[in-house]
C-alpha cells in the first residue's frame, strides 16, 4: 500500500521539476519506478481476465484510476487515524476506508488467496525522495508532564511564537565580495542573454552565431541624450551621497521652459515668483535681481510695422 | 561703407552659397557678378591629376577671392551717379536680397528623426566654420580686418531661441505670434568671421555668479550644463585679472550644441562647443578637460575675437597669445607639473612633427609673390591661406605659436609680458568705443609688427633674433649631446653637436642652458652655443668623496640623503640637463650612464626631467632601473603623469628582462599593495576615486601590466588573470563618481594583453578552435558590450574600448576579420566617440585586408555624412592608417580611386575648407606630389609629343616643378610640369583660343588697377539678414546653391566699359530663369520688411547686356607675377558668366 505522505511527496517532486526534460532527479525515479509497478499489476490483472494485449492508452487509463484508487485509500485511511489523535493508521482505519467507499471487505481474503494468482516482483528499491527539511528556528519545546508522550510533538516555535531567527552573518569579507561579484556577474549575463536572445543580434562568428551573441547596434535620433545623462542606477548613487545639488536643479527648470512658450503676462509672473513656494530668502531676492535679456518677456509686435 | 577714394566703381564681397536676388547701393539698383572659383578648383575636363597642379590651382583660386586682397565671389557695380562722391566721406548702403537653401557648409542643421515639433525634436542649427567661413551664409567682407559694428535680427520659431552675437536688445513676437525676432546688437567693432548664430530649443542658464553670463544648451541638459558651468567664473576672474582689463563685450553667451564641427569655436561675444563637453558631476577624466575648453574659448574671447589681426600673417599673435595666457591658465589652475608636463608634451608634438613633415612657419611674408620663393617647398599645400592648410598643420602652428609666446615670456619675463596684452587690450577698447571716422579702429587689428614694437616699447628688449629664428623662420633644433669628466682638471667636459641638415632642423646659434647637479648642489650654466664649438669645459665645484655622508642640496633648496653607491667613484656628476627649461624649440638627445638617469629620475624635482629620464631609462633594463621606476611609482608626492609613465616604463624594462626577472610580475604586488584589500590580497577594494592621483595610477596600472609578455611572448598568465579579477570584483557601488572610464581602461588592459594568435595556415578562426584565455577575453567584452546597450556609460567609452577590443582580437587572428560590426557602429545615430571608434576599425580593416568595397564605403560616408566632424575624421585617419601609400603597389591604387579623390578635392568639398584640405593631405599620402602611377599615360592629343611625353614617363624624377601650372588655362591637358615656361603659354595660346581672350594682358587692366587696388572700408550699418526662423522651411528645400552658383549680374554704364579694354561679350542672363523659378520656391523665405516687395520688378531689368569682366586677373597681375589670372579657377569663374548668347 503507498503511503500517502509520500505519494504527496512524490507528486509535489514531479511538479517541482515539472517542465524538466531529460533530467531526472531521485525523487523523479522514485515515483516513476512506483508507477511502472503499477503498470505490471494492472498488466498482469488483464492476463488474469484473459486479455491477450491491451492498448498501452488503456493500461495507462487503468493504471491512473488504480493509482488514483489507491491514493484516495491512502488519504481516508489517514484522516481517520488523525480523527482519532494518532499519526499512524492501523488495519481498523483501512477497513473503514474501504468500507466507506464501498468496497465488499470481506471478499478480500477470498480475493487474495485465489489460485491463478500472478506473482509480482517488487519494486526496484530506489531511494525514497529527501524531503526537503522543515525550517527550524530555535529549539523545538519538549512536551510537558501533562501531555502523554505519543502526542505529536510541537510544532516549530516560530511557527506559534515570535522567535528570532538569525544565521550568524557571513563576516569573511572574501566570500561577501565573491558572492557579490559573482551574483552580479550571473544577473548580467542572464540579462544580456537574454536580451541578446530576445532581439537582434550581431555575431563575431560566422560559423556559430549564438557563441558571442551582441545585442545589435541600433543607432538613435538623439545619441549624446543616453551617452552624456547619468544613468537612473548612477543618479540613484548621487542621491545617496549628496542631496544638495538636487535640491538647485529642481528650481530654476521653471525659468527657460515657459520663457519659450507661453504667453508673455505668465511668464513674468513665473520669474518673478520664487520656485516651489520656498520662503523667498537669499535666493529669491538674488533671483529677482537678475536682469538677462533672455529671461524678459517676449515683445507683443508693434502696430505701426503695419503701414 | 564710407568711400575713401575717388571712382570707387565696384564693391568686392564674400559670398558662398548664397543665392543673391537683388543688390542695391543706396537706392540704387546695382548690377552684380557672382562666381566663385573654389567651387571647381581644376576643370572637370582636364586629365590632370598631379596635386603640384591642384594646390597651386587651389591657392590661385583662394586668392582670386581673397577678402585680405580686397578680392571677393560677389562683385557689385557701384551706380555711375554714386562715383564722384569720394571726396567727402560719403556713405554707400548697399543692400543685399539674397537666400540660402540647404547650406553644405557654414550652417549646421542638426533635426533628429523623431515624433514631435522641431522644439521638441531638440532641433537646432548652429554656423561653423574653419577661419574666416562666415561667407558662406551671409554675404559679407569675410576678412578679420574689415571691422564694423552689427545689428541683427533674427526671426525664429516660437519655441526656438536665436543666440548670436552681442547684446540682445528685445524680443519681438510677430504679428501671427507664430515666431519672434531676436533684435541684437553689437557695438564692438568686430569683423565678419566673428559673427555667429546659433538657434534652437535651448534650455537657458544664467550664471549664478556672473548674471550677463548665460549658458544655452539642448533639452533635458540643464542639470549637467549646471554642473559643467559652475566653474567659468574663477577663468573669467582669472582672465581679467591676469590682463588687468575687464572681459571687452557687455555679455557672454555660450552654447552646446550637438555635431559641432569643433569642441570649442569662440566668436564675438559668444562661444559654440560641442556638447559632449557637458558632464555630472560624477566625472572625473572629463571635468578638466571641459574647463580647459572653456578656458580656452575665454582666452580667444580676448585675442582673436576682441582684439583680431591685420592678415593671415599675424595669425600666430593671436593664437600665440591666447594659447600663452591659456597656459598661464592652466599653471594656476591645475599647478605648476601640470603646466610645464603640458609644455614638454606640446613641445615634443610640435618637435616631432616639424621632423617628420618639415617646417612650420608662424609668420609667412610672400616677398617676391613667386613660387619659387614659397618659404614651405617642403609642404604640399600652401600656407599663403588659411583655407589652403592642413588641419594637423593648423594645429601644430597654433600649438607652436604658444610656444614662442612662452619663449618671449623667458626673454622679456612675464610681467612685461602681461603689460604687452594689457597695452594692446587698452588701446583696443579705447578705439573700440570710438566712432568709425576718428580712424582708431585699426588699433583693434593685432599684426606682427604692431606687437614686436610693443614689446620693445615696454620691456626696451630687442628680440629680433629670436623672432627671427622661430617665427620668420621654420623648423627646430635638433640637439645630441654627451660628456666626459676629466677628473685631472676637474672638469665637464660637454660635447652639444646640432644637426641642421634633415628635413625640419634649422641652426641653433646663442645661449643655451645646461644644469649640472653635483655632488655639492646644482649649479646653472650659459654656455653660447655658436659656429663651430662643439666642445664646453664647464668646471666642476665639487670633489669627488665618497665617505663623507652629507646631504646633497638639489636646484629647489631642498637637502637630500642619497644612497652613492651607484655613482661613479671619480666623478662628482649626479646628472646633466641640457635646456632644462624648455627655451628653445628642439629636441635634445643626451647620453648620460644609466645611473645618472635613475638619480634624476628620483631626485630632480622638475616633472620634465623625470619624464626625461623615464623615457631614457628604457634603454637600461636593469635592476637599478627597476628599482629606481619602482619607488617613483610608490612615491605619492610625485606628479601623477610621471608615475604613469613609469608604469609603461617599468613594463617595457621587464619584457627586456624577462629572463632575469625574479619575483611577481612588475607592478602587481605594488598594485595589490596599494588597491587591494588587505585580507585578501587578490580582491581589490570597492571603488573609492575621492583621490585623483590614485585614481589615475589605478586606471594606468593594469593597462601597463598587459603589456607584459613571457617568454613565449604571451602575457602571463596570472597578469591576464588579475586583469579578470579586477574586472570581477569592481565594485562601485559605494563610489561618489563613476566608474565607467576605469572600466573602459581594463578593457584597454585585457585588448593590451592580446598576442597574435598561433595561426595554422588558412584555418578559418572557429568558436571551437578559440583559445582557452581568449575566450574568457571575449566572454567579458560581450558582457560588456551588451550591458552597454542597457546601461550606457558616460560617453560611451566601454563601448569605444571594446569596439577597438574586438578589432584587436581580429588583427592578431584570433577572431574571424570582419568590419560588418563596425561598419553598423560607425552609423549615423551612435554617439561620435564610438562612430569614431568604429570607423577607426573600419579604416584599419581597410588596410590590413585591403578591401577596396570598404575603402569605398568610407569615402562615401565622407561625401553623405551629415557630421561634418565625421567626414573630417575619416579622412584624417585615412591619412594617418593609409590603405596603401605612395611607396608600395596595391591593387586597391587604381584609376577610379584616383578620379573619385580628385573629384573630391576638386568640387567635392567645396563647402567646407578644412575638408577639402583633408582629401588633399588624402590624395597626397595616397599618391604623392605627382601624377598617380596607377593612372595611364595623360592622352598627349596636343601638339607637345615626344619631348613633352618623355618628361611625363619620369614625373617621379621630377617632383618640383619649374614653372607653375597655373600658366596652363583651365582646361588643357598639358602637363605642365615639364613645359618650358614659354612654350606652355604658347601652346596653350594657340590650342585653347579662350573664349574670351581672357589670359592676354591688357593695356586697360593698369587703369583698372589703380582704383580697385585701393582697398575699400567697409562699415555694414545694416546686414539683412536671411532670418532662418524655421528649420524646416530649410530642410525642405532642394535647392541645391552649389550646382548654379552664378548670379547674372548687369553691366549699366557705358563708362565702366571704357575702363576696360577687353573685348567685351554680352553676357545672357541665362540665370535668371533658374533664378525666378527658385525665387517662387523658395517664397516661403522671409526676407527683410524693406527688400520684400522689389524683386519682380527687378527680374525685367535683367536684359540688358552683359560683359565680361576681369576683376581677377588685373589683381593677381599685380600681387602674384605668375599669371594667377589664366588659372582654371578664374578661367571657369570667367567664362560662366560670359558664354555669348
Amino acid at each position: 500500500m503507498a503511503d500517502p505522505a509520500v505519494m504527496a511527496g512524490g507528486f509535489s517532486a514531479v511538479v517541482r521539476s515539472g517542465g524538466g526534460k531529460a533530467t531526472s532527479s531521485p525523487a523523479e525515479n522514485y515515483q516513476l519506478a512506483r508507477r511502472r509497478t503499477l503498470q505490471v499489476v494492472v498488466s498482469s490483472l488483464l492476463t488474469e481476465c484473459g486479455f491477450e494485449s491491451a492498448e498501452k492508452a488503456a493500461v495507462e487509463t487503468l493504471t491512473e484510476m488504480i493509482q488514483s484508487y489507491i491514493s484516495e485509500v491512502g488519504r481516508c485511511a489517514k484522516a481517520y487515524c488523525e480523527h482519532t489523535a494518532r499519526i499512524t493508521p492501523t488495519l481498523s482505519d483501512t477497513v473503514v476506508t474501504l468500507i466507506e467507499m464501498g468496497f465488499n471487505v470481506d471478499t478480500l481474503p477470498v480475493y487474495a488467496k485465489r489460485s491463478q494468482r500472478m506473482v509480482i516482483t517488487a519494486p526496484p528499491v530506489t531511494n525514497a525522495p529527501v524531503i526537503p527539511k522543515a525550517l527550524i528556528a530555535g529549539q523545538k519545546r519538549t512536551h510537558p508532564s501533562h501531555i502523554p508522550s505519543h502526542f505529536p510533538e510541537f510544532p516549530d516555535p516560530h511557527t506559534y511564537i515570535k522567535t528570532p531567527t538569525f544565521r550568524e552573518p557571513v563576516s569573511d569579507y572574501q566570500v561577501v565580495r565573491e558572492k557579490a561579484a559573482s551574483q552580479r556577474r550571473d544577473v548580467e549575463r542572464a540579462l544580456t542573454r537574454f536580451m541578446a536572445k530576445t532581439g537582434e543580434t550581431q555575431s563575431l562568428f560566422k560559423d556559430d552565431v549564438t557563441a558571442f551573441p551582441l545585442i545589435a547596434a541600433r543607432p538613435s535620433s538623439i545619441p549624446y541624450l543616453s551617452a552624456l545623462l547619468p544613468s537612473e542606477l548612477e543618479l540613484q548613487t548621487l542621491e545617496e551621497t549628496d542631496s544638495s545639488e538636487q535640491d538647485d536643479q529642481t528650481d530654476s527648470e521653471n525659468m527657460p521652459g515657459n520663457n519659450l512658450n507661453d504667453d508673455p503676462g505668465a511668464d513674468k509672473e513665473n520669474s518673478v515668483l520664487p520656485p516651489g513656494g520656498v520662503v523667498p530668502s537669499v535666493k529669491a531676492s538674488e533671483e529677482n535681481m537678475i536682469d538677462n535679456p533672455y529671461l524678459r518677456p517676449v515683445k507683443k509686435p508693434k502696430v505701426r510695422r503695419k503701414k | 561703407m564710407f568711400v575713401w577714394m575717388v571712382n570707387l566703381n565696384r564693391i568686392k564681397l564674400n559670398s558662398k552659397q548664397c543665392r543673391i536676388y537683388r543688390v542695391r547701393v543706396n537706392d540704387l539698383e546695382a548690377p552684380f557678378i557672382y562666381n566663385d572659383p573654389t567651387l571647381e578648383v581644376c576643370h572637370h575636363e582636364s586629365k590632370q591629376r598631379n596635386l603640384n597642379y591642384f594646390s597651386s590651382a587651389y591657392t590661385a583660386a583662394v586668392s582670386a577671392v581673397d577678402p585680405d586682397a580686397g578680392h571677393g565671389e560677389l562683385v557689385i557695380k557701384v551706380p555711375s551717379e554714386l562715383w564722384k562722391q569720394g571726396d567727402e566721406m560719403n556713405v554707400l548702403k548697399v543692400y543685399i536680397d539674397f537666400s540660402l537653401d540647404q547650406p553644405k557648409g557654414g550652417l549646421h542643421f542638426v533635426v533628429p528623426d523623431v515624433e514631435g515639433s522641431m522644439a521638441e525634436r531638440a532641433a537646432h542649427v548652429f554656423s561653423f566654420g574653419y577661419q574666416n567661413s562666415t561667407r558662406f551664409w551671409f554675404p559679407c567682407v569675410d576678412s578679420y580686418s574689415e571691422l564694423c559694428t552689427w545689428k541683427l535680427e533674427f526671426t525664429v520659431d516660437s519655441s526656438m531661441v536665436a543666440v548670436s552675437c552681442g547684446d540682445l536688445v528685445e524680443t519681438v513676437y510677430t504679428h501671427d505670434m507664430r515666431k519672434k525676432t531676436f533684435h541684437y546688437v553689437l557695438p564692438i567693432p568686430t569683423a565678419a568671421p566673428n559673427i555667429s548664430l546659433a538657434v534652437g530649443p535651448f534650455e537657458i542658464l544664467v550664471d549664478p555668479y556672473m548674471h550677463e553670463v548665460t549658458h544655452f544648451c539642448l533639452p533635458q541638459l540643464l542639470p549637467l550644463l549646471k554642473h559643467s558651468m559652475s566653474y567659468l567664473h574663477e577663468i573669467f576672474e582669472f582672465y581679467e585679472e591676469i590682463l588687468t582689463c575687464r572681459y571687452p563685450y557687455s555679455c557672454f553667451k555660450t552654447v552646446f550644441v550637438d555635431e559641432a564641427y569643433v569642441q570649442v569655436s569662440s566668436y564675438a561675444s559668444m562661444s559654440i562647443f560641442s556638447t559632449n563637453l557637458l558632464h555630472s558631476a560624477m566625472i572625473i577624466d572629463q571635468t578638466p578637460l571641459t574647463r580647459q575648453c572653456l578656458a580656452q574659448a575665454l582666452a580667444q574671447q580676448f585675442f582673436g575675437c576682441f582684439i583680431s589681426r591685420m592678415s593671415w600673417a599675424d595669425e600666430w599673435v593671436l593664437k600665440g597669445i591666447s594659447g600663452y595666457i591659456y597656459g598661464l591658465y592652466l599653471k594656476k589652475t591645475f599647478g605648476v607639473n601640470q603646466y610645464r608636463h603640458w609644455i614638454k608634451e606640446e613641445l615634443d608634438k610640435i618637435v616631432e612633427y616639424e621632423l617628420k613633415m618639415g617646417g612650420v612657419l608662424l609668420h609667412p611674408t610672400f616677398v617676391g609673390g613667386k613660387d619659387k620663393d614659397n618659404p614651405t617647398p617642403h609642404l604640399h599645400f600652401s600656407i599663403k591661406h588659411p583655407h589652403t592648410l592642413s588641419w594637423e598643420y593648423y594645429k601644430m602652428f597654433q600649438c607652436k605659436a604658444h610656444l614662442v609666446m612662452r619663449l618671449i615670456e623667458n626673454r622679456i619675463s612675464m610681467e612685461f609680458m602681461l603689460q604687452v596684452f594689457n597695452k594692446l587690450l587698452s588701446l583696443a577698447s579705447t578705439a573700440s568705443s570710438q566712432k568709425y571716422q576718428s580712424h582708431m579702429w585699426s588699433q583693434m587689428l593685432v599684426s606682427t609688427h604692431g606687437f614686436l614694437k610693443s614689446i620693445s616699447n615696454v620691456s626696451g628688449k630687442d628680440i629680433g633674433p629670436l623672432i627671427k629664428q622661430w617665427v620668420e623662420q621654420s623648423a627646430v633644433v635638433k640637439f645630441f649631446g654627451s660628456f666626459a669628466f676629466n677628473r685631472k682638471r676637474n672638469v665637464l667636459e660637454l660635447e652639444i653637436r646640432q644637426d641642421y641638415t634633415s628635413s625640419g632642423t634649422q641652426k641653433y646659434v646663442g645661449p643655451i642652458k645646461v644644469t649640472v647637479q653635483e655632488l655639492d648642489g646644482s649649479f646653472n650654466h650659459t654656455l653660447q652655443i655658436e659656429e663651430n664649438s662643439l666642445k664646453h669645459d664647464i668646471p666642476c665645484h665639487s670633489k669627488s668623496r665618497r665617505n663623507k655622508k652629507k646631504k646633497i642640496p638639489l636646484m629647489n633648496g631642498e637637502e637630500v640623503d642619497m644612497d652613492l653607491s651607484a655613482m661613479d667613484a671619480d666623478s662628482p656628476l649626479l646628472w646633466i640637463r641640457i635646456d632644462p627649461d624648455m627655451s628653445i624649440l628642439r629636441k635634445v638627445e643626451f647620453e648620460q650612464a644609466d645611473f645618472m638617469w635613475q638619480y634624476q629620475l628620483r631626485y630632480e624635482r622638475d616633472v620634465v626631467a623625470q619624464e626625461e629620464a623615464i623615457s631614457a631609462l628604457e634603454k637600461f633594463p636593469t635592476p637599478a632601473s627597476r628599482l629606481a621606476l619602482t619607488d617613483i611609482l610608490e612615491q605619492d608626492q610625485c606628479f601623477y603623469k610621471v608615475r604613469q609613465g613609469a608604469c609603461f616604463c617599468l613594463a617595457k624594462i621587464a619584457n627586456s628582462m624577462m629572463s632575469t626577472w625574479t619575483g611577481p610580475p612588475a607592478m602587481k604586488s605594488l598594485f595589490t599593495r596599494m588597491f587591494c584589500c588587505k585580507s585578501c590580497p587578490n580582491i581589490v577594494k570597492t571603488n573609492n576615486f575621492i583621490n585623483f592621483q590614485s585614481y589615475f595610477l589605478q586606471k594606468t596600472m593594469p593597462v601597463a601590466m598587459a603589456q607584459l609578455r613571457d617568454i613565449q611572448n604571451l602575457c602571463p598568465k596570472d597578469v591576464l588573470n588579475f586583469i579578470l579579477d579586477l574586472i570581477k570584483y569592481n565594485d562601485n557601488r559605494k563610489n561618489k563618481f563613476s566608474d565607467n572610464y576605469y572600466r573602459a581602461e581594463l578593457i584597454d588592459a585585457l585588448t593590451n594583453s592580446l598576442t597574435p594568435a598561433i595561426s595554422i595556415s588558412n584555418e578559418v578562426r572557429t568558436v571551437d578552435n578559440l583559445n582557452g584565455d581568449v575566450r574568457l577575453i571575449l566572454e567579458e567584452i560581450t558582457r560588456f558590450l551588451n550591458m552597454e546597450k542597457l546601461l550606457p556609460s558616460y560617453r560611451n567609452t566601454i563601448t569605444v574600448s571594446c569596439l577597438r577590443a574586438i578589432r584587436t582580437l581580429q588583427k592578431n587572428g584570433h577572431i574571424p576579420s570582419d568590419p560588418s560590426l563596425f561598419k553598423s557602429y560607425a552609423e549615423y545615430g551612435h554617439f561620435v566617440d564610438v562612430r569614431v571608434a568604429a570607423l577607426e576599425a573600419v579604416v584599419d580593416y581597410t588596410r590590413v585586408d585591403r578591401s577596396p568595397v570598404e575603402l569605398q564605403w568610407l569615402l562615401n560616408m565622407v561625401q553623405n555624412d551629415p557630421a561634418h566632424y565625421i567626414r573630417h575624421k575619416i579622412l584624417s585617419m585615412l591619412g594617418k592608417n593609409p590603405p596603401f601609400t605612395k611607396a608600395v603597389d596595391s591593387p586597391l591604387c587604381n584609376e577610379a580611386l584616383v578620379d573619385q579623390l580628385w573629384k573630391l578635392m576638386n568640387s567635392g568639398t567645396s563647402h567646407d575648407w578644412r575638408l577639402r584640405c583633408d582629401a588633399v593631405n588624402l590624395y597626397y599620402t595616397l599618391f604623392g606630389l605627382t601624377r598617380p602611377s596607377c593612372l595611364p599615360l595623360p592622352e598627349l592629343g596636343l601638339v607637345l609629343n615626344l619631348k613633352e611625353k618623355k618628361a611625363v614617363l619620369n614625373p617621379t624624377v621630377k617632383p618640383e616643378q619649374g614653372p607653375g601650372p597655373a600658366e596652363v588655362s583651365g582646361h588643357v591637358p598639358i602637363p605642365s610640369s615639364v613645359a618650358p615656361p614659354p612654350q606652355g603659354l604658347k601652346r596653350k595660346l594657340d590650342s585653347v583660343v579662350g573664349p574670351l581672350g581672357s589670359t592676354s594682358p591688357e593695356p586697360g587692366q593698369v587703369l583698372q588697377e589703380e582704383d580697385s587696388s585701393k582697398k575699400f572700408k567697409i562699415r555694414e550699418d545694416e546686414i539683412d539678414m536671411e532670418s532662418p526662423h524655421d528649420s524646416q522651411a530649410f530642410i525642405h528645400h532642394h535647392l541645391n546653391m552649389l550646382e548654379r552658383p552664378s548670379t547674372p549680374g548687369k553691366e549699366p554704364t557705358a563708362a565702366d566699359q571704357a575702363l576696360l579694354s577687353l573685348p567685351a561679350t554680352p553676357l545672357p542672363s541665362f540665370g535668371k530663369e533658374a533664378n525666378s523659378s527658385s525665387k517662387h520656391g523658395g517664397g516661403e523665405h522671409h526676407h527683410h520688411h524693406h527688400h520684400h516687395h522689389e524683386h519682380k520688378k527687378k527680374k525685367k531689368k535683367h536684359k540688358h547686356k552683359h560683359k565680361h569682366k576681369h576683376k581677377h586677373d588685373s589683381r593677381e597681375k599685380e600681387r602674384d607675377s605668375h599669371a594667377c589670372s589664366n588659372s582654371p579657377a578664374s578661367g571657369r569663374s570667367m567664362r560662366s558668366p560670359s558664354v555669348s548668347d
